[in-house]
């Protein structure tokens, strides 16, 4: 399928394109944290790096197939989540990020001094796997779980908790238990996004799963619209397109993130799309041309 | 008439302040039963104690015969015991008709395997939520209001929709922490017919109020409490006239 593709678009671009989708994958999983049951993650990029190292092991020291190596990634990486979970989701707000934070820096440094994932010269020799249609059909796949997961019963509760968490528990729902499988499913497609990237950069060192990778992510999230499909995708997609076509955007990618975080954070706090439902927009447009019933004066 | 809630000899510390002191209190079944009292007296506490969001230091808390001080709030729930917020507590940025789906959360069971499968026992569970919540929020006339964000609610709307939250959730026992807090006349009129009808639905209303006057056209039996403790109990007439209560509440009215 790509090689059909490369008759028509350069590999550069499918390149790029690729790590889109792939950011999409990741910060989609992200919002669903954060943005959906608003509980705030400083250390997503730790859960990429754990379905990253976790797929590109099995299939180089193990010579796995892919597609298995790369869901095992993404449930290992929910596994890990689920048990931080337990712990630190009884925490709320900023000493929850906090915490998530300094399991970041964790992983990072138990990735560095471990044997099987190369230390800190890193983990090479990762076949080229990742192809464009498949990292496509992936993101199809999340956008559509996202939202099926986001309009049914378990995405009610998850938005009650963000709203309000002592009301939720009122209204009867087990605060901790949706709050960690949130976090599960949240870290499971960072875990598939993980393994997606290691198997097209074929490369994977420790210090690229950091802080600053974490924050990213939460940038992608937050300018698209925090709890937001379409925001997380146009966050994310004009976030990874931006440094690649405009020079000096690269050059100051993370002066340009910090100063975005603050800008949005004044003008639009809830991101460019947050607070618009798109499906409710349609559906209230479509009701208007049904019913021509005069606008009432208010 | 048979007992449904029974509040035995708790106590609730804060540090060093009792806020609730060796409480005892009955409430029978299809009643509406008033808490009243001067701000800080602990009524709130109350109602935080026997939805479960505080925990007894001494005594028990029994709903229909079985003891609940112990279980966290959604069991709570789980049990038939819903309730409403002094300081409205909506899901602000969630529709109207949203919320009042939440509240049926514990009569329902869709999980996120359910919710990404959709079957068919799922789809009508779905549409059986949606129904229930609808007649909730007819019940509290706000049915024209379903798609809109409760935020932008009015501050009686809000109130109300409250209540409408705390029905979705089937309860056998209501309680209403100052319900008429901030309403004109007409809207705490329209409330206590509201009240009356909840009541006549086979529902046990345990109501907490500021407003005197509210209290004595509705509730059957009204307790009164000042610093954590019992200081009358009776018919809302035996409580006008019993002195402790005029000293400590009704005496900055008479004057």
């Amino acid at each position: 399928m790509d090689s059909l593709l490369t008759n028509y678009i350069s590999p550069y671009y499918i390149k790029i394109f690729t790590l889109v989708g792939i950011y999409i994958i990741i910060a989609l999983g992200l919002n669903f944290i954060s943005g959906v049951t608003g509980q705030l993650s400083f250390g997503h990029a730790a859960f990429v790096s754990i379905g990253a190292y976790t797929a590109a092991i099995l299939t180089t020291r193990l010579q796995l197939p892919f597609l298995p190596s790369l869901l095992v990634g993404g449930l290992l990486a929910a596994v890990v989540g689920i048990l931080l979970g337990f712990p630190i989701l009884r925490l709320t707000g900023d000493y929850l990020g906090i915490a998530t934070l300094g399991f970041g820096e964790i992983v990072i440094v138990v990735f560095q001094n471990m044997d099987i994932t190369g230390g800190t010269i890193g983990l090479s020799g990762i076949a080229k796997n990742t192809s464009l249609s498949l990292v496509v059909l992936v993101v199809i796949f999340t956008i559509w779980s996202m939202y099926r997961l986001e309009n049914s019963r378990f995405g009610r509760a998850l938005m009650a908790i963000r709203e309000d968490e002592i009301a939720a528990n009122v209204m009867g729902i087990n605060i901790t238990a949706y709050k960690i499988q949130a976090f599960g499913i949240g870290t499971f497609f960072a875990g598939i996004g993980g393994g997606l990237y290691a198997h097209m950069i074929q490369y994977l060192n420790p210090t690229d799963f950091g802080f600053s990778r974490s924050f990213e992510y939460l940038t992608f999230v937050v300018l698209g619209g925090l709890g937001s499909i379409p925001g997380t995708i146009l966050g994310t997609t004009v976030l990874t397109l931006a440094p690649e076509f405009l020079r000096f955007v690269a050059e100051y990618r993370m002066m340009i993130y910090g100063a975005l975080m603050v800008i949005m954070m004044i003008f639009r706090p809830r991101g460019l799309l947050g607070g618009v439902n798109l499906s409710k927009k349609i559906r209230a447009l479509k009701n208007k041309k049904k019913t021509t019933i005069p606008s009432d004066a208010r | 008439m048979s007992e449904l809630l029974k509040i035995d000899n708790v106590t609730i510390n804060f540090g060093g302040l009792t806020a609730v002191d060796s409480l005892n209190m009955t409430l029978t079944e299809g009643n509406i039963r008033a808490l009243i009292g001067p701000n800080g007296a602990g009524k709130s506490t109350i109602f935080n104690l026997v939805t479960g969001i505080y925990t007894p230091s001494k005594g028990r808390i029994i709903f229909r015969g079985q003891i609940i001080n112990k279980l966290p709030p959604h069991k709570i729930t789980g049990r038939g015991i819903a309730r409403t917020f002094q300081n409205i507590r909506l899901f602000s940025e969630l529709s109207v008709i949203d919320n009042v789906k939440i509240g049926y959360h514990c009569r329902s069971r869709g999980s996120f395997i359910d919710a990404l499968l959709r079957s068919p026992a799922i789809k009508r569970e779905e549409a059986h939520t949606h129904e229930r919540a609808l007649t909730c929020l007819a019940l509290m006339e706000l049915a024209d209001k379903a798609e809109e964000v409760a935020g932008n609610l009015s501050y009686g709307e809000q109130r109300r929709l409250e209540i409408a939250r705390a029905l979705a959730t089937n309860p056998a026992l209501l309680c209403l922490d100052e319900p008429a807090a901030g309403m004109n006349p007409i809207e705490k009129e329209k409330l206590a017919n509201i009240i009356r009808k909840i009541k006549e639905m086979g529902i046990t209303i345990f109501l907490v109020e500021h407003d005197m006057k509210f209290v004595m056209n509705l509730a059957e039996k009204v307790t009164v409490l000042d610093y954590g403790k019992i200081i009358a109990s009776g018919t809302p007439a035996e409580v006008q006239r019993n002195p402790a209560v005029i000293e400590a509440y009704l005496g900055k009215e008479v004057v």
